[in-house]
């Protein structure tokens, strides 16, 4: 019981000294990790544990940025009712879009899912593009800032943490579920889930409604800290960020996809920092990455851990999976 | 009326102009062990995919236990207690074989949405049960897909008893199998099924197996009903010998 809990611990520990060892600029990096790993984990719920792959998770990331804004810039709330405000609005809006998008799509599976996904998505962007009103159109909402003492860059990081740590727990509750083993048993063989009696459409709608909510809420903190939502973050290549990070990471774990999005963020600033040509350097690294470690960094620990005679860390996923 | 657990009238499925049931009738008794056979392309797997919910009748009725269930989705008569298991084995690879049976158990018990509770061990006593029952207690912690074929078999059985369904389809139960194990697969479900009640409909391809079990056999032949009755009744008749039994042997 110890040693299961010395290493959640320590994270826990590392999480809260994080920003006393940082600089401001890297404070900011550590808050958009926050983001991109609740965004990656949200994904992966879909992906991992339900078997679908969405082409157009960036929906929702857009949807729960544009609604943190919204909010910030048009609702007049004084400072600590924005507080409470943001999250839930950014949740419900992007839940409420998921309900509508995952209506449709999910009674497609595999490569027709992806692509109802994707086109329900760049219908988004559009939308985003054309109702300058409410969104800027082009040039999107600016100059985003955290309500009152959140603007402070190690106040917002501990909003954040909270809010990705908490959403996290939840995430965890749900695959550690019957309706969490229910999903993976989905994924495996949706045939024989239907003869069990389960309604497929209507769980695969539940986990997409579910992972769309949290991908709001990452994209509401991300938005904060960015401090402008573009049109660009309905684009397509905004749904390719979380895929790519689930797998680098892996997703066989429930951590992983926030392994994942820790490492493609750090190594995007660093290697953008150095070169215009980060795409390539980042794509070369992710090539490599996919091939030698077919199941991403936490597979890796894990084979690494029985191959030194460790009993592997306990990733919460060892239960979940 | 009487006693029938199952009632299908004059089940029609056409596929294009090929109709692959041609008005099959079939009355299945409670506790009756009833096999379905008939040489390939005879339109089992049709009959048992229509009667299943997987695909919608053309015309005709399906009854279990006085209820219509004609074109009710899968889900929708499984609910209704009809459990079946597949001719090409279906169990879910990767998750373990007690995690496989919590899945249904929990299914069955209308938990799929409660999405608070650990399922670790929620309904663990029951699955270790129905796998202890099915010679399956020391698999429960190995992953589906490692379990070899016969043992894939025997979970999906455990699979379909966590249902608590009174109606179990089987789709060629032995399937895949040498011989010697088919008679003690097809042993293993009479035995279980008649412990606890169950009204059994399967397909089979071997004969020894069907005599060695089923109380009734219902004679398929290019999507119509050609002969049914007893064991002795089907097998003394000419036609039946033709078409099906002067085949195999």
């Amino acid at each position: 019981m110890k040693a299961q809990l010395a290493a959640p611990l320590a994270a826990a520990a590392a999480l809260l000294a994080l920003p006393f060892g940082l600089s401001d600029f890297w404070v900011f990096i550590s808050i958009e990790v926050l983001a991109f790993a609740l965004y990656a984990v949200s994904f992966n719920l879909l992906l991992g544990y339900g078997g679908m792959l969405s082409f157009g998770h960036a929906a929702f990331l857009g949807v729960g940025g544009y609604t943190a804004g919204l909010v910030v810039k048009q609702s007049g709330l004084p400072p600590a009712l924005t507080l409470v405000c943001l999250p839930v609005a950014a949740m419900l809006v992007s839940a409420a879009a998921a309900l509508v998008i995952g209506f449709f799509s999910v009674r497609r599976a595999g490569i027709y899912f992806a692509m109802l996904t994707f086109a329900f998505q760049m219908l988004l962007y559009a939308v985003a593009l054309k109702a300058t009103a409410l969104t800027g159109g082009d040039d999107g909402l600016t100059g985003l800032k955290p309500p009152g003492f959140l603007a402070q860059p190690r106040a917002y990081y501990y909003f954040a943490l909270a809010l990705t740590a908490a959403s996290l727990y939840v995430l965890h509750h749900i695959v550690s579920s019957p309706f969490g083993y229910t999903l993976r048993a989905l994924r495996a063989n949706a045939l024989r889930v239907q003869y069990l009696g389960i309604d497929v459409r209507a769980h695969r709608l539940a986990a997409f409604v579910v992972s769309g909510a949290f991908a709001g809420l990452a994209g509401a903190i991300f938005a904060l800290v960015n401090g402008n939502v573009f049109p660009g973050w309905l684009d397509w290549t905004a749904s390719a960020t979380p895929i790519v990070m689930a797998v680098l990471g892996g997703t066989a774990s429930f951590l992983g996809p926030a392994v994942g999005a820790a490492v493609y963020v750090v190594l995007e600033v660093l290697i953008s920092g150095r070169t215009e040509y980060w795409p390539l350097a980042m794509g070369i690294i992710i090539v490599i990455l996919v091939l030698l470690m077919p199941e991403g960094l936490t597979g890796l620990w894990k084979s690494a851990a029985v191959r030194f005679g460790a009993r592997a860390a306990p990733l919460p996923s060892q239960e979940a999976r | 009326m009487s006693n029938a657990i199952l009632r299908v009238e004059s089940l029609v499925k056409r596929f294009g102009g090929l109709a692959a049931l041609g008005g099959v009738n079939l009355t299945v008794e409670a506790g009756e062990f009833h096999a379905i056979i008939g040489p390939n392309g005879a339109g089992k797997s049709t009959f048992f995919n229509t009667l299943t919910g997987m695909l919608r009748p053309d015309s005709g009725r399906i009854a279990f236990e006085d209820h219509d269930i004609t074109g009710a989705p899968p889900h929708r008569v499984a609910r209704r207690g009809v459990a079946r298991t597949f001719q090409i084995t279906s169990v879910f690879p990767d998750l373990t074989a007690l995690e496989n049976v919590q899945v249904a158990l929990f299914a069955h018990a209308r938990r799929s949405w409660s999405v608070w509770p650990r399922a670790q061990t929620l309904g663990a006593e029951r699955a270790q049960e129905l796998l202890t029952l099915v010679g399956l207690a020391t698999s429960a912690a190995k992953p589906a897909g490692t379990l070899s074929h016969g043992d894939q078999k025997r979970l999906e059985l455990a699979i379909a008893l966590a249902a608590e369904p009174r109606l179990l389809l089987l789709d060629e139960p032995t399937a895949g199998m040498a011989a010697p194990e088919r008679l003690e697969a097809i042993w293993l479900v009479h035995r279980i099924a008649h412990a606890l009640g169950l009204s059994c409909v399967f397909t089979e391809h071997d004969m020894a197996v069907v005599f060695a079990v089923a109380t009734r056999i219902t004679v398929l032949h290019q999507g119509r009903v050609l002969a049914e009755g007893t064991p002795a009744e089907v097998r003394a008749r000419p036609e039946v010998q033709q078409v099906y039994l002067g085949e195999t042997a």
